[in-house]
């Protein structure tokens, strides 16, 4: 496999369900040593796409390849996967569990027993080792899970919203293991609706709308692209100005600042001008790029 | 095939570890054992004292007759001592309820009520009068004419007490029967020896001439059929759960990110199927045990005991059918599992295939009769039915062989063929939670999965 052949491939996928399409025409494809942020909102087709990906759903039209070839059960073995749909045997010891889990991607021996150890300690969960999931907490559950899917040390690391449902700390603690792994090499797919997370964790970037790509490409780029349209401003007065719809196309309120994206045709100058005019003051205008959350919105709704 | 194993491990060891298979492993025995003595601990239960009746013997000289039957109709009869347990053994329900009833050995007081030229309409309020007041429990009329038409008649509180009734009746017709031969001048004891009946004894001329009695094969061939009853009775809900298990925990999506779905489903029902082979050799082994030595205690006494002889081959047969009725039914409800949400749903759909089985042993009957003829050929060939219909011809008059190993060949694959399209079903079905699938639905997923 040269450098240049992208881990996962997926060429002009379609799937349906009856006569729901739940993906069309779909192509992408995230490479090695990068993480791949999948984005777009629920029922854009996300989990649909992974599905073909990991070779649960076979693509109605359209070519899937991992690692320059075709999906075989021997290449499942190098993927790890981390379901939206998040289930663990509840009566099964947590060790036990993830040395079955190890055991369906032909991984074990004294190895796995090493590697379980390890991991359980980097995530805090050492003294729950021996306990049944159903005595676990609903985040520690998520985090013995997410074991599970970097535990046979994968090529291919997908993870479905994996910080749904916990708390700020753990939400760090495996953010930190996922940049790692990424530093190791490995290739990461991230699916999420929350674009304040994948702003801050991914490389590349796909967004799916109604089982379309809208937008595809590394997060700078595709933010150059939409321009210094935004302004973060804090200033006392001109509420009418910021109000009238010819020059802000939207206004969102912070704590003590607020963050509008000027509306086409009105370039920053024109609304410091009108402010200065209006004889309110101004203690802060910056430029700022646009957030993923803005461009998502705006291309989610433009369809709608 | 790695896979497979840790599949087939995960289920086996999950299971076999529970406190819920160590006491079901311990107690069963138990409890089946309280089934054959518990009834009889209660019909060994007397409540109250003896059956108090008053007989108005109108034909004036049968009383003493009458009253030495009944008295004597609990303990045993010569010629019946002679083969109690035989017929113990064969016995139907209702047979057995009524001996029970007669080991009970219910007391009886009998007390005679002279006509002295009353009208008999009197005596019978009278003695009604002496029923209501407890003082008595009923009362027996011998008509004059009882010797030529057979008729008595008892009125009592009670009369719904089948083994007071059946008591009477008996004593009854004994003095009857005794009196009508001392008019003929008969000896009594002489016509019971002499209309003793006569037991027929079978033997079977096999393949390589040998003889034997094929009696305690074919009970063999039910016992068989019944353990595979049971056994899918008892862990058809535990495969259906085992299936079921990963779509209510969303586990599934994981499993199929990892494996294929012929081997997870094959390892499931395997793995439960081991599970439920190793109570059944524990208890196997504890009953042989306990046969053993039950045998070497009555050997020990002298006693005589004829232990099953069975040829290797048909014990090698009978493992094989067995091992296949088992799997062709647990595959059922591995294939409804991967159809349904929950466990109790799932229950009601595997019932009425479930009923094959009970189908299965009424078809024994016919193939018993012919075993050689195209019919018993063809069901014996039917997967749902073969475990049952071939082992009841290699018992009665053995096919070819190669009727044998097709019948397990077509048993076998279907129970693969089942297992594979039961995986489709599972790994389509489960992209589509909480529904229930509809039949067309699950045939598009066979073809398209």
């Amino acid at each position: 496999m040269s450098i240049s052949t992208p881990t996962v491939s997926v060429d002009s996928v379609t799937k349906r369900f009856g006569d729901f399409t739940a993906v069309s025409n779909l192509s992408l494809s995230a490479r090695a040593g990068r993480v791949y942020g999948l984005l777009g909102p629920n029922g854009a087709g996300k989990t649909t796409t992974i599905r073909m990906i990991v070779n649960i759903t076979a693509p109605d039209s359209g070519r899937v390849e991992l690692f320059g070839r075709p999906i075989t059960g021997e290449l499942q073995d190098r993927v790890g996967y981390l379901p939206e749909e998040r289930g663990l045997y509840k009566k099964m010891k947590i060790g036990d569990q993830l040395k079955f889990f190890a055991e369906l991607k032909n991984v074990s021996g004294k190895e796995v027993d090493k590697r379980i150890d390890g991991w359980l300690a980097r995530l805090r969960l050492t003294e729950w080792k021996n306990k049944k999931a159903a005595e676990l907490s609903k985040g520690m559950q998520q985090k013995a899970q997410f074991v599970t899917a970097i535990l046979h040390n994968p090529d291919l690391l997908i993870l479905d919203e994996p910080f749904s449902g916990l708390d700020p700390v753990n939400v760090e603690l495996i953010k930190e293991i996922v940049l790692e792994l990424k530093l190791a090499g490995k290739t990461i797919i991230f699916s999420t609706h929350q674009m304040e997370v994948a702003e801050k964790i991914c490389d590349d970037i796909c967004l799916i709308n109604r089982s379309q790509k809208v937008l595809e490409g590394p997060l700078r780029e595709v933010k150059q692209s939409f321009g210094r349209n935004a302004v973060a401003l804090r200033v006392e007065g001109g509420d009418g100005i910021l109000s009238d719809p010819s020059l802000v196309s939207k206004l969102e309120r912070h704590s003590d600042e607020v963050e509008v994206l000027l509306a086409p045709g009105t370039n920053a100058q024109d609304l410091l001008q009108q402010l200065v005019a209006a004889k309110a003051i101004v203690s802060k205008f910056e430029m700022i790029e646009p957030s993923l959350k803005d461009i998502f919105i705006q291309h989610v709704s433009e369809v709608e | 095939m790695r896979k497979f194993l840790a599949v087939i491990k995960r289920e086996y060891s999950q299971r076999v570890r529970t406190k819920m298979f160590i006491a079901a492993t311990v107690l069963g025995p138990l409890v089946i054992s309280l089934f054959g003595v518990v009834p009889a601990l209660i019909f060994s239960i007397k409540a109250g004292g003896p059956v108090r009746i008053a007989v108005v013997d109108q034909t004036g000289r049968m009383y003493s007759r009458v009253q030495k039957a009944i008295m004597d109709e609990g303990e045993p009869v010569e010629d019946q001592s002679k083969a109690p347990t035989a017929k113990a053994l064969n016995a139907n329900s209702s047979e057995r309820i009524e001996r029970a009833g007669a080991l009970q050995e219910e007391s009886f007081a009998l007390e005679e009520i002279p006509l002295a030229g009353r009208p008999i309409d009197q005596v019978k309020v009278e003695l009604g009068e002496r029923v209501r007041k407890q003082e008595i429990d009923g009362y027996l009329i011998l008509p004059a004419n009882l010797l030529q038409n057979g008729k008595a008649e008892f009125f009592g509180r009670n009369a719904g007490d089948v083994f007071t009734k059946g008591r009477l009746e008996d004593g009854v017709s004994e003095a009857v029967r005794e009196e009508r031969l001392a008019g003929a001048n008969i000896d009594a004891t002489t016509v019971r020896k002499l209309s003793r009946p006569v037991k027929l004894q079978s033997f079977k001329i096999g393949e390589r001439g040998e003889e034997r009695d094929t009696g305690e094969e074919f009970i063999l061939v039910f016992a068989a059929g019944f353990v595979i009853y049971l056994t899918i009775l008892m862990y058809g809900q535990v495969i259906l759960g085992a299936v079921i298990e990963e779509k209510e925990t969303r586990i599934a999506e994981i499993l199929f990110s990892s494996v294929k779905p012929f081997p997870l489903m094959m390892g499931k029902l395997i793995g439960v199927s081991l599970v439920a082979l190793t109570q059944l050799s524990i208890w196997g082994l504890a009953f042989a045990a306990f046969a053993i030595y039950g045998v070497g205690v009555l050997s020990a006494q002298g006693l005589p005991v004829n232990l099953p002889n069975i040829a290797p081959i048909v014990f090698l047969y009978f493992t094989l059918f067995f091992l296949l009725g088992y799997f062709v039914y647990a595959t059922i409800y591995a294939l409804v599992g991967s159809m349904v949400t929950t466990t109790q749903e799932g229950g009601q759909l595997a019932m009425p295939i479930i009923l094959l089985l009970v189908v299965a042993f009424y078809l024994a009957f016919p193939v018993i009769r012919s075993p050689d003829s195209t019919f018993a050929f063809w069901v014996s060939m039917f997967p749902f039915f073969s475990p049952i219909t071939m082992l009841v011809r290699i018992v009665t008059q053995t096919p070819p062989f190669w009727q044998i190993a097709l019948s397990l060949v077509i048993g076998f694959a279907t129970v693969v063929l089942l297992t594979w399209v039961a995986g489709r079903i599972y790994r389509t079905g489960m992209l589509m939670y909480g529904k229930r699938a509809t039949i067309p639905e699950v045939w598009r997923w066979v073809r398209e999965a």
